[in-house]
């Protein structure tokens, strides 16, 4: 066994286990949060949905996709997420009776959820209704001013001949019946959305051939639409019109453009009363409003404490049954063969976490390591620290280096920042760099838990940065640039003997024997 | 000529289109999917395509949902191509849509006729064949109020030249209005296409004389028995067609299959599409049909800057999402005996 140095990849060993079936789910989380061993799949022709564990794998996608749910809900809602700390409670395995009470939990905040934002939609509903229909009265009374006054017009461009007729269908259906103005007229009144406007008045010119008077209205205040979450802006349209096929063709018309339609009484007095009353249920629904999203608020909030931990938990059980779905069932002895690759420095350390796990779960049974002898060429693994691990991610995204072969990324430890700083060269922005690189090497911790994929690419190079900004400031002062201007410290190692007669030519700079202090 | 000029408008938009085609179900796919037990099975295997951003939010699987949530996605990426083309590609990107415009029309008049509810007849409409006076539809009773009252402004205008004289909307009627419809826009847009001129011209000749072709085809079979006569059938078949002239007048003539059969003995493609004695094949004519589009469409793909690009994709992806719910409503019903009746594309 050769030591562990930075200098090649480590020497790995093709190790076989044996697990016993009841401990098979605790011993792979075990390993999985050691991170030391490659599990290599033994059923390589199989479906994915043939597979042993297809039936677990699916309950946490179905898991998954509940508290998928729960973060877009709470987004909408803008309620912070609480971030997790990696700490040693994460990482134990999860045992089958926790997972059950997660799957119940989840479940049952689910349903609760979208009882809650049903009856919060019903409500919008039914408000929004109201709403509209307050404006609608209140546009709507101009227009029945508006409206008589036409009417007299109207009235009075008939021939002689039919004057009579029409006074006496008057007289008739005067003041008994203010639904009728003399003439027959009806009105048809909604709300529609602005755009639909357009649309909406050319298709009623077309197929009444003109034969209506069209009033519209804007409401000032977009409302916002319950099924798609939207603010919509709308009008508030009366058309008056003559004959009962007339009316129906053009209720028809705007039922099937999305306009919601509101009857409205010819009277004011009805008007009036109508307005009263509906400014009543407007409030009374809004208190019944408020106090709905207050409950869901609360729900949201109770569920997004744990939220981060849940999805934590259930994304690492899937990852173990997706492992353990590599694993071999060999029914004889009821366990699960495994094969894979580990450091061979580390095989006591795995070694003791499967003995770790067998005492915790009190099986009789342990599980066996093998070390098994191959020709096959084993997988590249550098051990890195804090340190080096942002320079190995550089090297290794040119390439892996094969099996024990000499690691470039222990040169590009000085090489990298010193390349650099050739590039960068300038003593001003190289403090500047290194205090950046200070900040985030001495506030490791704190910042450990700062999401944002951008922050996230600086804080993991935080080392490289350090150094960048060191060497920066060594190469900023051999090119004598400090913020792009120029220190005059030391005496320039040149001068120039012009001569007294120089008119004009070439003269050529003579060293003078001063050099650099370093 | 075209490679000196097309990327200048189109050459994001063509880039794109070969984009989705490489994300096209493949065979192994394909051959996946008929394995699969259940339809949560057929969503698991999904997931590793492009539709498994689309699933994977479903907490029931079904067939239906499945057909809507693909052609969402189809809907979604021609909508996207076509917020960026400009002049002519927007113009041949509409002129397909006329074609689902046509279809929407019809079917909200049926619908209508059989006083079906209005909102749930929209729902059914297809997503790229929607204009914005399309609810106004519901309310018309005969043809010419039809047209003036709504279509006079949509770009189906100019098709119902034909038609106006069909007064009743019964069921034959409709037919009929649906067919000489189709046939103008054909017609149109095959002359559209040949304007382009260079690959565009050719390759959208070959596909659109192959629709034509099939559409006289499926006009003339499904007329045997019924009471349609032969002069209103021949005024049905498109003219562009390789079946035109004397084709479409040996169809307009014939009164069985095997009259159909010897007037694509001509064309040594046709010929294939009446083939029953092939060993072990069982085909129907319409899988025939889609197999050899699929064919054309798969070849147009060889070519660079040509807007037939497009037209094939929209076509494959069709002819993909066809063959997924397929599949899906075999394993749902349980009969997976006829499972292996897709078109496999790629």
């Amino acid at each position: 066994m050769t030591e562990s140095t930075f200098f090649r990849s480590e020497e790995m060993s093709l190790i076989q286990l044996y697990i016993p079936a009841e401990v098979a789910q605790p011993t792979v989380s075990e390993l999985g949060e050691l991170g030391l061993v490659q599990f290599r799949d033994l059923n390589p022709d199989v479906n994915a949905f043939q597979r042993a564990f297809v039936g677990e794998i699916r309950r946490f996608d179905e898991m998954e996709r509940q508290l998928r749910f729960f973060t877009s809900q709470i987004e909408k809602a803008e309620i912070p997420v609480r971030p997790t700390h990696p700490s040693v409670y994460m990482s134990r395995a999860r045992s089958r009776q926790e997972l059950d009470d997660l799957e119940e939990r989840l479940s049952e905040h689910e349903n609760r959820l979208l009882q809650m934002n049903n009856s919060h939609e019903t409500m919008q509903r039914r408000y929004l209704e109201l709403v509209e229909l307050k404006h609608v009265l209140r546009e709507t009374s101009d227009f029945f001013q508006e409206a008589a006054s036409h009417q007299e017009d109207i009235r009075h461009s008939f021939d002689e001949p039919t004057a009579p007729l029409l006074d006496d269908l008057e007289a008739q259906a005067g003041p008994s019946d203010g639904r009728d103005h003399g003439l027959n007229l009806g009105n048809v009144t909604g709300v529609i959305p602005r755009h639909k406007m357009q649309t909406f008045e050319r298709i009623l010119w077309r197929s009444l051939r003109g034969n209506l008077y069209m009033n519209t209205a804007e409401i000032e205040e977009p409302v916002i639409d319950p099924s798609t979450d939207l603010t919509v802006e709308k009008n508030v349209f009366i058309i008056f019109a003559h004959g009962r096929e007339i009316l129906a063709k053009i209720r028809k018309i705007s039922e099937s453009l999305g306009a919601t339609l509101y009857p409205i009484d010819p009277t004011a007095d009805r008007r009036r009363d109508a307005l009263l009353d509906v400014v009543r249920h407007i409030e009374e629904f809004n208190s019944v409003l408020v106090n709905t999203t207050q409950t869901r608020r609360q729900e949201l909030m109770r569920i997004s404490e744990n939220l981060t931990a849940w999805m934590t938990i259930v994304k690492k059980e899937k990852a173990t049954y997706h492992t353990m779905n590599h694993f071999n069932y060999d029914v004889n002895r009821k366990c699960l063969i495994a094969e894979g690759w580990c450091p061979t420095n580390d095989i006591n350390t795995i070694q003791t976490a499967l003995r770790g796990v067998t005492e915790r779960s009190g099986s009789m049974v342990p599980s066996i390591l093998n070390e098994l002898r191959t020709h096959k060429e084993p997988p590249t693994y550098h051990k890195t620290n804090k340190f080096t691990a942002g320079f190995q991610a550089i090297v290794d995204a040119y390439g892996m280096a094969r099996y024990r072969e000499v690691n470039p990324g222990l040169f590009t430890c000085i090489s990298f920042p010193f390349l650099f700083a050739v590039m960068f060269g300038d003593v001003g922005h190289g403090i500047l760099v290194l205090l950046a690189g200070l900040y985030l090497v001495l506030n490791e911790r704190k910042l450990a838990n700062v999401d944002g994929e951008m922050f996230n690419m600086v804080y993991g190079g935080r080392y490289i940065v350090l150094l960048m900004g060191a060497f920066s400031i060594f190469t900023g002062m051999m090119y004598n640039d400090i913020f792009s201007r120029a220190l005059p410290w030391f005496q320039t190692g040149w001068v120039f003997n012009v001569p007294d007669d120089y008119e004009s030519g070439v003269i050529v700079a003579e060293p003078n024997g001063h050099t650099y202090i370093f | 000529m075209e490679a000196l000029f097309y990327n200048a408008d189109d050459g994001y938009l063509e880039a794109i289109v070969r984009g989705y085609r490489g994300s096209i179900l493949n065979n192994t796919a394909y051959i996946n999917l008929t394995q699969c037990e259940t339809l949560d099975d057929v969503k698991l295997q999904l997931g590793a395509s492009d539709y498994g951003s689309i699933l994977q939010n479903e907490p029931h699987m079904s067939t239906s949902m499945l057909a809507q949530k693909c052609t969402d996605k189809m809907v979604q990426e021609f909508e996207y191509i076509r917020a960026h083309a400009v002049a002519p590609l927007q113009q041949f990107l509409d002129y397909m849509t006329y074609a689902y415009m046509i279809d929407n029309v019809i079917l909200l008049i049926t619908g209508t006729l059989h006083e079906r509810d209005t909102h749930v007849l929209l729902d059914r409409c297809h997503p790229l064949g929607v204009f914005d006076s399309m609810p106004a539809l519901c309310v018309a009773t005969n043809v010419a109020e039809l047209y003036n009252s709504v279509l006079v402004e949509t770009p189906l205008a100019p098709y119902f030249m034909d038609c106006l004289s069909a007064e009743d909307l019964d069921e034959m009627n409709i037919e009929i209005i649906r067919n000489t419809l189709y046939k103008a826009y054909l017609e149109d847009f095959y002359h559209f296409t040949q304007s382009f001129g260079g690959p565009t011209a050719e390759i959208m000749a070959e596909l659109l004389q192959f629709e034509a072709d099939r559409r006289s085809l499926n006009i003339t079979i499904n007329s045997f028995g019924t009471e349609l006569s032969k002069d209103d059938r021949a005024k049905l078949f498109p003219n562009i067609g390789r079946l035109y002239p004397e084709g479409n007048l040996k169809l307009a003539k014939s009164d069985d299959i095997e009259q159909v059969k010897a007037t694509c003995d001509v064309f040594l493609e046709y010929r294939q599409f009446f083939d029953n004695t092939a060993a072990g094949s069982s085909k129907t004519l319409e899988d025939r049909f889609f197999d050899y589009e699929v064919h054309l469409n798969k070849k147009s793909f060889q070519q660079q800057f040509h807007y037939a690009l497009f037209y094939s994709f929209l076509k494959l992806k069709e002819q993909e999402i066809r063959n997924i719910v397929w599949i899906a409503e075999c394993i749902s019903q349980g009969q997976k005996e006829r499972i292996n009746n897709y078109i496999p594309i790629f």
